[in-house]
């Protein structure tokens, strides 16, 4: 009998209510995050019951500063506050966990530049180092993912002027650090002269940002760079983000949902990995 | 009043200090911000070492071709270099899987890989896996894919491990190379492996200079805590951080230098090919990185990292054991090392026989 992805995660969740990137591993966030997304739609009370188990693992993992860190056992809070505040989004802020994890987004700002260190990274790297979007760890630089990921997040919650202003210059900053033939990489467009390509999985999470917030400044190379990247990558990860990007605009890709469909595995799953079962289930969802 | 003598090892120190204290300014810059007691503590470890610390022997040998004398070679080189027993040991093998890009020589050559893990094999390891965490890209399957790497693995049966997603787990910071760090996070692998063999390819850097078996440990610090680039890396120091990740994992850490192929210019990704056509093996990864080094015609004065680990006493130069049947009949007696080395000027000749000029990255 045909295992489905979603019996894959529900068999693969963990004693502690989360889920791991693979088997026999601890929870993490980023993994617990998007299976609770992937089943937010699963009617039944298996499904039901492992969200709710979930959701109770989320919130736990939850710092007193507001954010979330890797896993549970880890104190310092990072980028994977943006993927809990997404997996929170319509299920209430009764205990003012969205509102907490917001501020912690708000409040993280990165390290400003001297006049030197903007001309440096002017003349290095082609990037106006005075915009800024969100690090992956606080005291860090802004890179595309964790900045794309936290404008998403920030659209969970209500919309007031300071998060306005921070989407726009996040919006400013993906603009800056598109690569030259469209698309984005995970943040240097240019690298000492040299042109660096750009990837899947940066490229489609920015698109999913602009397509939330400013359509209008999704171009056409953009969107092509990612086809290309999509196809040359093949990974499930760059296959699934990828068309979720897709159909976020109104697009679709059947050649790579039909590579994506042909990586799963006999137990239901992709890579035996939870992470890659939520989001190619997310991808497919109404083609499989 | 009676004059205080210095015995001859405490002037062996002393005069070790002052020679380190005198061109020791890049040095001063560069630990300033780990602080006066590791500074001290590194200065005094490396004067013993300078002074007292046994050189280790590093294979070299040429292999002209990724082709079936791959494995010869390395047979013959990690026999040369006295490497340690790895039987009924847990071996990870940990390539340079950094990206793919068209035209440019970025990771290490599958066969390279295949000759180690067929080894490995032969020497009786009882586990072995392969990994990398690349820094580039989210997920490491489709390089090792693109690259041919993964075929080499399936026709082996041995498992590819992402070390980005590897179950990390926060092990104590050694030796005081992050600053403000009680902690950094490995991955599983790399913390039960008996042995984590740095496969680089050899290139150089734009940053650190070259990218050898020390700067291979990047590789090993999960995404999944620090992000995609590792620019936890970079706020802490270029060559704080290798020398931190290498400090967490020593002395585990072997390395085989992948330049059959080599990579020169714009590296560690849009170089241009260095048919150098060299192999080189050792247990001591700085001892390693110099000699490979020297071979690209760098200096170890020109890379920042290896004159800081040389100097914090992380290693020292090693000697060469060489492959080559041409010095076989120079190899001379060496009573103190208890083996058969090759004297320093041979080692010079070889050296400078089997070098090759490495075009320097661009500098803005």
């Amino acid at each position: 009998m045909e295992i489905s992805p979603v019996q894959f995660l529900l068999t693969a969740q963990n004693a502690d209510g989360g889920w791991a990137y693979a088997a026999g591993q601890g929870s993490t966030v980023e993994a617990t995050c998007a299976v609770l997304i992937a089943l937010r739609d699963e009617a039944g009370g298996a499904a039901s019951e492992a969200r709710a188990r979930g959701l109770a693992w989320l919130r736990q993992a939850q710092h007193g500063d507001g954010g979330w860190g890797m896993s549970a056992a880890d104190a310092e809070s990072g980028w994977q506050t943006a993927c809990a505040l997404l997996a929170l989004e319509h299920e209430g802020d009764g205990d003012g966990a969205l509102a907490r994890g917001a501020n912690w987004l708000l409040g993280t700002t990165p390290p400003e530049l001297t006049a030197q260190g903007l001309e440096e990274t002017r003349a290095k790297l082609s990037i106006d180092g005075g915009l800024y979007g969100w690090p992956w760890r606080r005291g860090e630089a802004s890179w595309v993912e964790p900045t794309a990921l936290s404008m998403l997040a920030l659209l969970t919650v209500s919309q007031n002027p300071t998060i306005q202003a921070r989407l726009n210059m996040a919006m400013r900053y993906l603009e800056d650090r598109r690569c030259s033939e469209g698309g984005w990489n995970f943040g240097n467009p240019v690298m000492l002269g040299a042109a660096l390509p750009p990837r899947a999985h940066p490229t489609a999470s920015a698109l999913l940002a602009l397509a939330g917030i400013a359509r209008e400044a999704i171009r056409t190379e953009d969107v092509q760079a990612l086809r290309n990247e999509m196809d040359r990558d093949g990974g499930t990860l760059a296959l699934a983000w990828g068309l979720l990007a897709l159909r976020a605009l109104g697009e679709d890709d059947a050649g790579a949902a039909g590579r994506l469909v042909g990586q799963r595995g006999p137990d239901g799953g992709w890579n035996g990995n939870p992470y890659h079962t939520a989001v190619a289930l997310m991808a497919l969802r109404g083609n499989l | 009043m009676a004059t205080r003598r210095l015995s001859r090892r405490a002037f062996l120190r002393l005069a070790a200090l002052g020679g380190i204290a005198a061109g020791g300014a890049v040095i001063e810059r560069t630990a300033r911000p780990v602080g006066l007691l590791n500074y001290l503590r590194w200065t005094l470890r490396g004067a013993e070492q300078a002074t007292l610390g046994r050189p280790m022997p590093v294979g070299l040998g040429e292999c002209t071709s990724y082709g079936g004398e791959v494995l010869d070679c390395l047979r013959e080189l990690w026999r040369q270099a006295r490497m340690p027993l790895v039987q009924g040991k847990r071996v990870l093998v940990k390539p340079n899987l950094i990206d793919l890009l068209d035209g440019h020589p970025v990771t290490t050559d599958p066969a390279v890989v295949a000759a180690i893990l067929d080894l490995l094999v032969e020497l009786g390891a009882a586990e072995i896996a392969v990994g990398d965490g690349p820094g580039f890209r989210r997920e490491a399957e489709p390089v090792a894919r693109s690259c041919g790497l993964a075929a080499v693995l399936a026709a082996r049966h041995v498992p590819f491990v992402d070390l980005n997603y590897d179950d990390p787990r926060p092990v104590p910071a050694r030796d005081g190379w992050f600053r403000g760090a009680s902690a950094i996070w490995l991955p599983r692998h790399v913390r039960e492996a008996d042995f984590v063999i740095s496969v680089p390819k050899m290139k150089t850097h734009h940053w650190a200079g070259v990218s050898l078996s020390l700067k291979n440990l990047f590789g090993i610090l999960p995404g999944a805590r620090y992000g995609w680039p590792k620019n936890m890396l970079h706020v802490n120091g270029l060559p704080l951080s290798i020398l931190g990740l290498y400090a967490l994992v020593r002395p585990r850490v072997l390395g085989v230098v992948d330049g059959i192929v080599g990579m020169e210019g714009d590296g560690p990704l849009f170089g241009t090919p260095v048919p150098h056509g060299v192999m080189a093996v050792s247990a001591d990864p700085v001892a390693l990185d110099l000699t490979c080094a020297q071979l690209m015609g760098f200096s170890s004065k020109e890379v920042d990292h290896l004159q800081l680990a040389e100097w914090a006493g992380l290693g020292k130069p090693g000697y060469l054991s060489i492959l080559d049947a041409e010095f076989a009949h120079l190899q001379l007696a060496d009573t103190r090392r208890g083996g058969e080395t090759l004297s320093v000027e041979v080692q010079k000749t070889v050296i400078e026989r089997l070098k090759r000029q490495y075009k320097r990255p661009p500098v803005l």
